[in-house]
């Protein structure tokens, strides 16, 4: 019992991290049904920006998350403008986005390799080995930091979009861009924002997985995947349906070590991912997917 | 104060307008009636800025707006109320209101705006939270000409206000339009109900094939031999 205990505590932290990781590729699909398929480029891109900052200039990386998501966000409202606004939208723009973005996430990798090699890289601070209890077992304080700093993301981010007239306008377009002009709307300037916002949660997601974890010019790939799994379980619908799906996918892998290889578990989510697609094609709240 | 001069516009290589033209002036209410695929609808599309025009002008005011984003119209005093409702169903009623007066010149004025349209709607203060894509389709038209209404438009458009719902809701919608009308309001109606349309209105086009047919007061246009046989079936 103990040890369930402690697992499940273990997926709940890891579920944090996943829900802020897969924000991003969401909102961004939700607005836009562009899959930035370079959202796992963003998130190694941002994990070497946190190294950079804190091995060059020694900043804390959870000091340095505002100045990386500012970063994130002009380069996402710059790949918008630059990129992503000259593509057709919707089931027709998708082999082109898709390739597109796959594009731009392969020059953002070998971008990293030539900087940085392919050596692995992690952000080690003096705390990083420190470690807090919570109900007699003893976690990471990265990890609870991590999950800390994920909820009160994806928090500010709901508020935004429940409670301030842009934030409004974002669902506005989300539902019916030609109604959103009628009104006043730039419907442009939403899109710009909301790819910015993405990029710039991806960017927090890159600063969070580099306390974390090591990375290397190739990572975010996964974490591109797992993103994919979870939208898909939780549908696009809603915050609580990130949640869902993030704790789905979490607890899933952490609990699949019962019965598969610990080096199988990373396989977890994508066999989740083709029975959901084959059972439930709609995501497990079904209509629930923003149109 | 709408002027519309010479309008063409292509829907790919397929031609909706062919050099239509049509005036509003202030106070009026003005009908736009024909068939279905006439132009009625790309005509309005093309003076919210929703649709791009090949060849014409279209002035507001005494000023083109002809080249200008289709965002803002609603700055400038226009206001649709779309065919279809087109709300945000998932949103709520309050919140389909608020995106109403979304433009900055209308939001200063949000709470006597939405003051106004509960009084014309009182149904819809009791409704503020309900999401707007479960309500019936009255009330859906409703919420869409309280929308309409929250920009403070000194032109409202209505496309199609009667399609599809029950004869008891379209009084209504036309009690509503009539009583816009005696406020002052400045309306062009599209409709493809020919003689409730010509019954509130002062003046009305017949479009056919992208162009205007015939023009002048409605009450004319009613009592038109042409128009009865055509359009009435009399």
């Amino acid at each position: 019992m103990g040890q369930v205990l402690a697992l499940a505590i273990s997926a709940v932290l890891l579920a944090g991290f996943y829900a802020s990781m897969a924000y991003g590729l969401g909102l961004i699909y939700g607005v836009l049904r562009v899959v930035n398929l370079a959202h796992g480029g963003m998130i190694m891109a941002s994990a070497y920006l946190s190294w950079v900052l804190f091995t060059r200039f020694n900043i804390d990386p959870y000091l340095a998350i505002p100045i990386v998501m500012v970063v994130f966000f002009v380069v996402g409202v710059a790949m918008y403008k630059g990129l992503v606004r000259f593509l057709p939208r919707g089931a027709a723009g998708g082999v082109q986005s898709l390739l597109l973005l796959f594009g731009v996430w392969l020059v953002i990798r070998n971008i990293a390799y030539l900087l940085f090699t392919g050596d692995d890289q992690a952000v080690r601070t003096s705390y990083s080995t420190a470690s807090i209890s919570i109900f007699g077992n003893s976690y990471s304080l990265n990890r609870v930091l991590v999950f800390v700093i994920s909820l009160v993301a994806v928090a500010v981010l709901q508020l935004w979009l429940s409670r301030t007239y842009t934030g409004k306008a974002v669902r506005a377009v989300t539902e019916n861009s030609g109604s959103s002009t009628l009104v006043g709307i730039d419907v442009e300037r939403v899109y710009a924002l909301t790819f910015g916002v993405g990029t710039a949660l991806a960017g927090l997601a890159g600063v969070l997985a580099s306390t974390l974890f090591a990375f290397n010019p190739s990572f975010g790939s996964g974490e591109l995947l797992k993103s994919f799994v979870i939208i898909v379980l939780g549908g696009l619908g809603s915050v609580v349906g990130i949640a869902v799906g993030a704790l789905v996918l979490s607890f899933a892998e952490i609990f699949a070590i019962y019965v598969v290889p610990s080096y199988l578990t990373a396989a977890v989510g994508f066999v989740l991912l083709v029975v959901v697609l084959v059972v439930r094609p709609s995501g497990l709240f079904g209509a629930k997917v923003l149109r | 104060m709408l002027e519309v001069r010479d309008l063409d516009v292509f829907y790919g290589d397929a031609q909706a307008l062919h050099g239509m033209a049509l005036r509003v002036d202030e106070g009026e209410v003005v009908t736009l009636v024909g068939a279905n695929g006439a132009g009625k609808t790309t005509t309005l599309r093309a003076i919210s800025g929703l649709q791009k025009v090949a060849r014409g002008d279209i002035t507001f005011e005494g000023k083109s707006i002809v080249g200008r984003p289709g965002h803002t119209r609603s700055e400038l005093g226009i206001s649709l109320v779309p065919e279809g409702r087109e709300l945000w169903p998932s949103l709520t009623v309050l919140e389909n209101l608020e995106l109403g007066c979304y433009a900055k010149s209308a939001r200063k004025h949000r709470d006597e705006s939405l003051e106004r349209v509960f009084d014309l709607f009182p149904r819809l203060h009791e409704r503020t939270k309900q999401l707007a894509g479960s309500m019936s389709g009255g009330e859906q038209q409703m919420v869409a000409i309280a929308r309409g209404l929250m920009s403070r438009p000194r032109l409202l458009m209505f496309d199609e206000p009667s399609l599809g719902l029950a004869p008891v809701i379209v009084t209504q919608v036309f009690a509503i339009i009539r009583r816009l009308a005696r406020e002052g309001l400045t309306i062009l109606l599209v409709e493809q109900n020919l003689k409730k349309a010509l019954e509130v209105a002062d003046r009305g086009y017949v479009v056919e094939t992208g162009s205007i047919t015939m023009a002048g007061p409605a009450r004319e246009l009613l009592s038109n031999e042409g128009i009865r046989a055509a359009y009435l079936g009399l």
